[in-house]
């Protein structure tokens, strides 16, 4: 037996499918459904659907998304610092 | 399999807290199966599962909470010493009573799925309630971490919690004034932040979350933000290029991160650090 590659024309067909059906973004109001719940659902096996999201987890966002989010922190922080110890030299500028 | 002692509930809560948790409660197991997919319940993951106890406990320090650096948090925000009071209390649920205990692992099951949601554990076990952030907040100690031990003993359940800690009174007062909240305002959706909601009738009501944004934040320089770099690389055809990627702060950063792996996990609190329900501000010298 092979190792397991996704074809990425299947990966890039159903990965908006299988990320919005998945518990992989919980919502308060719904459960998601299971690897196997969604390949019954869009006619996949469990393998393939599984494979499809752990990738489309990772492939929401750009690699310049966690550079804005470093930028995000670094900010966010040190403005938080600023008002609860009332020293507004601590501020982000 | 040994009969229940009738005081056997109540002696796993005090020693949980004499071992280090701030907060310890029972979840029915079947509760789960309302909420959770298949795989991501206690009896997937431990046949004739019938309760799961969950602890909480080892918050960041109100000096953690007005450092100035963002990283702070995430070498000091750990889940590593509430993880060692669940790991005791597996051992003696087995040891002092002789029922199966199975200590549910804090790493995931698939992709970024874990084996059991922790913050559904602690909802369902009444140690609180999800806030419009999105972090259980426990209505006495704000922000914490949490364990869980899945077992086949039958001890006592407590229900969920009735009265939410999230909005907090001053949140309630900014909605009125301001239409925002400390959480919507530090990281809102529409301006590239992951949160959107709003307060309705005094509860919180969550419209909209960008979790992949979410993750890039919490998972800064963790197994995400490592794939990318190396994807970078891979795709970088020249060799002085890739070598600045590979060397550079980020995935030097992200390496000292996973190699700490039990101690560098969460690295993005912002909607936390500004939520008054979530640690309060407490003035020091």
């Amino acid at each position: 037996m092979g190792f397991f590659r996704l074809d990425p024309e299947v990966y890039a067909r159903h990965k908006d499918d299988v990320l919005r059906l998945s518990n992989s973004f919980q919502r308060i109001d719904a459960r998601g459904l299971s690897d196997r719940e969604i390949a019954e659902r869009l006619g996949l096996d469990e393998p393939t659907v599984t494979e499809i999201r752990v990738i489309a987890e990772r492939d929401c966002y750009p690699l310049d998304e966690w550079q804005r989010a470093i930028e995000f922190k670094r900010k966010a922080c040190r403005d938080w610092a600023a008002a609860a110890l009332k020293r507004p030299d601590l501020k982000d500028s | 399999m040994t009969e229940l002692p009738s005081n056997a509930t109540k002696r796993l809560k005090t020693m949980a807290i004499s071992a280090g948790a701030a907060v310890v409660g029972v979840a029915d197991a079947a509760a789960f199966d309302a909420h959770a997919p298949a795989r991501h319940r206690p009896a997937d993951l431990l046949p004739g599962a019938r309760t799961v106890v969950v602890v909480g406990g080892a918050q960041p320090r109100a000096g953690d909470w007005v450092a100035t650096s963002p990283w702070l948090l995430s070498t000091m925000g750990t889940t590593e010493r509430i993880q060692g009071v669940g790991r005791r209390l597996a051992q003696s649920i087995e040891s002092e009573l002789g029922y199966y205990a199975l200590y549910v692992p804090p790493g995931t099951a698939s992709g970024d799925t874990p084996f059991l949601s922790l913050m559904l554990a602690a909802e369902l076990a009444g140690l609180g309630s999800r806030s419009l952030a999105g972090p259980i907040l426990n209505r006495e100690h704000g922000f914490m971490y949490w364990s869980a031990v899945i077992t086949t003993a039958p001890l006592e359940v407590d229900g969920p919690e009735t009265a939410p800690a999230c909005p907090a009174p001053p949140c309630r007062e900014m909605w009125a004034r301001e239409h925002t909240t400390p959480c919507l305002r530090v990281c809102p959706l529409h301006e590239g932040g992951c949160l959107a909601g709003r307060l309705e009738d005094g509860r919180a009501v969550r419209t909209g979350y960008d979790a992949a944004r979410c993750n890039t934040r919490v998972h800064t320089h963790w197994v995400g933000g490592f794939q990318k770099v190396l994807e970078e690389t891979l795709n970088e055809p020249d060799r002085e290029k890739r070598k600045m990627l590979v060397y550079g702060d980020f995935m030097t950063r992200t390496l000292w991160a996973i190699t700490y792996s039990s101690t560098n996990i969460a690295q993005c609190f912002e909607c936390m650090r500004v939520c008054p329900a979530a640690h309060g501000l407490k003035e020091m010298r």
